[in-house]
């Protein structure tokens, strides 16, 4: 048993904070997804490997500095989540067994994309470098600069995709055909374009985390398994659809499951996670910020 | 203005117009009236293009629209204020109008629309920031014809808009209707309030089991026994 200090827990929740950032930033755009299109993109997690994959290659073949290389990753993995939707989900949008077709379909692009990374890039993990390198020292306890980095870069780009939703013409067409997809229609949006826009956006954001992540972990063709699972669990905890509650969630989540490491020990972070999300179903099933549905 | 021909439209195997036609001048209210069920959301929703005809035209200022999918057919000229409002409700009223005036000619002179329709409805002003979805069934109605007429139509088509409001509220917004009317808004105006509707209307339609059964002025139908019993309860 650990003694518990107050370094010890200031470190937790700047811990929590950091990891939370992370956490927002993959799983706003599963619930964006999930808002708009009611689908589950069981793939998203290999947008977050891609852009891992992007980055080493703009660092390594290309000698891109990292900034260029995450801008890269991002508008690649954005057309290609483009393409994907347009191609592959669009011409079942409205057939009979929408309710499960999409998440079939994800599941295979996932399994395609996890052996195709294979088959590419090989088995063998990569590594790059942390971005910066040194600490930060705050109150006693020092951090390094490359978690700092996380936490501005998710926090920044989850207040941008903030603000294009809730300012800009297309970011509310997009909240519009979210709410009432044949209301949105009515008004002369397509929303079918808003389907691809948020789709191309939603797997953006995942490849950005993957760019951030990367020099943490290992890069390799499975690593997307883990941010998958994670955002489903603050998506569900911050009410589906719920960009605002997916956010509020994965930051509690973060803080939790920080704090529970230093308590109980670090096997058991990831089963804390769904203890949590239990727990918190069984007090409010709609989730945090979730809305009733009504029937 | 706007025609429609003889049309059949069908929802997957179930037929629920037959024949249909109708037509609407400038300038004019035109009401559809019958029970529920007979057809009229089903009129209104392939004319905006939600539904598409098996068989016939549907012609707007000359070109055939029946083709064509909802988001083309606002830009040109038609609004379609759904049945049940079809509002944003996590979207704020401001937001909601802004949204009705999608299309970009439309949206470039959407502040001057907004200032109309505030003037129109002085409660959308003061509840401006309010979500959609908290405002009472009298106020969704008017930001749902506000909005409707957000995208500067050159006809409105309203679905029921007296449906579950208040005595009177009803009352306010049929004289908001007549007030549209004054200013030079076309409307087609589905309801099942025959009475109110034929009250503002100069022409009428009587939908029954798809189709149109008897059509005329305001003072024939009023006089027509058949529509003094089936639906004027006189």
């Amino acid at each position: 048993m650990v003694v518990i200090n107050s370094q010890l827990i200031l470190e937790a929740i700047l811990n929590g904070i950091i990891s939370g950032s992370f956490y927002a930033l993959v799983a706003s755009g599963v619930s964006l997804i999930w808002g708009t299109m009611h689908m589950v993109n069981f793939a998203h997690g290999e947008f977050y490997m891609i852009g891992g994959y992007i980055l080493f290659y703009s660092l390594t073949l290309w000698r891109l500095n990292p900034v260029l290389g995450i801008i890269l990753a991002a508008v690649i993995v954005f057309f290609l989540g483009i393409g994907i939707q347009r191609f592959l989900i669009h011409p079942m949008i409205g057939k009979p067994g929408w309710e499960h077709a999409p998440m079939i379909l994800t599941l295979g692009v996932s399994i395609f994309a996890q052996q195709a990374a294979m088959l590419v890039w090989g088995e063998r993990y990569k590594s790059i470098p942390y971005f910066a390198e040194g600490t930060i020292p705050i109150g006693g306890i020092s951090v390094a600069i490359q978690r700092f980095l996380i936490l501005a870069v998710c926090s920044s780009v989850i207040v941008v995709l903030w603000i294009v939703l809730k300012r800009t013409k297309i970011g509310m067409a997009i909240r519009a055909t979210s709410q009432n997809r044949d209301a949105a229609a009515l008004m002369g949006i397509n929303p079918f374009t808003m389907f691809t826009l948020a789709f191309g956006l939603s797997v953006s954001l995942a490849s950005i985390a993957g760019c951030m992540l990367a020099p943490l972990f290992l890069i390799n063709p499975w690593m997307g398994h883990g941010p998958l699972l994670k955002s489903f669990v603050v998506c569900i905890l911050g009410g589906l659809g719920s960009v605002e509650g997916a956010i509020l969630a994965s930051f509690l989540l973060g803080i939790f499951e920080s704090m529970g490491v230093i308590l109980i020990s670090s096997e058991w972070k990831d089963i804390l996670a769904f203890i949590i999300m239990l727990i918190i179903l069984y007090i409010r099933p709609q989730g945090l910020l979730g809305i009733k549905e009504r029937t | 203005m706007l025609v429609v021909n003889n049309i059949d439209v069908y929802y997957g195997d179930a037929q629920a117009l037959r024949e249909l036609s109708l037509s609407v001048n400038e300038g004019e209210i035109v009401t559809i009236v019958g029970s529920n069920g007979a057809g009229k959301t089903t009129t209104l929703r392939t004319i905006s293009g939600m539904l598409h005809p098996k068989k016939g035209t549907i012609e707007f200022l000359g070109d055939r629209i029946e083709h064509l999918p909802p988001y083309k057919i606002v830009s040109k000229g038609i609004s379609h204020v759904p049945e049940g409002r079809g509002l944003f409700p996590q979207m704020t009223v401001l937001e909601n109008l802004k949204m009705g005036a999608y299309n970009t000619e439309a949206w470039k002179k959407k502040d001057e629309t907004i200032k109309w329709i505030e003037k129109l409805f002085p409660i959308l002003e003061e509840r401006k920031d309010q979500l959609a979805g908290t405002l009472s069934g009298g106020e969704q109605q008017m930001l749902a014809i506000g909005r409707g007429l957000m995208s500067l139509p050159k006809i409105l088509l309203l679905d029921e808009p007296s449906l579950g409001l208040a005595p009177i509220l009803v009352l306010k917004i049929f004289e908001t209707i007549e007030q549209l009317h004054k200013e030079g808004v076309t409307i087609l105006l589905v309801e099942q309030n025959a009475h109110r509707a034929l009250d503002i209307a100069r022409r009428g339609y009587v939908i029954e089991t798809g189709t149109i059964t008897l059509s005329g002025e305001r003072e024939e139908l009023l006089d027509n026994e058949y529509v003094k019993k089936a639906y004027l309860g006189r």
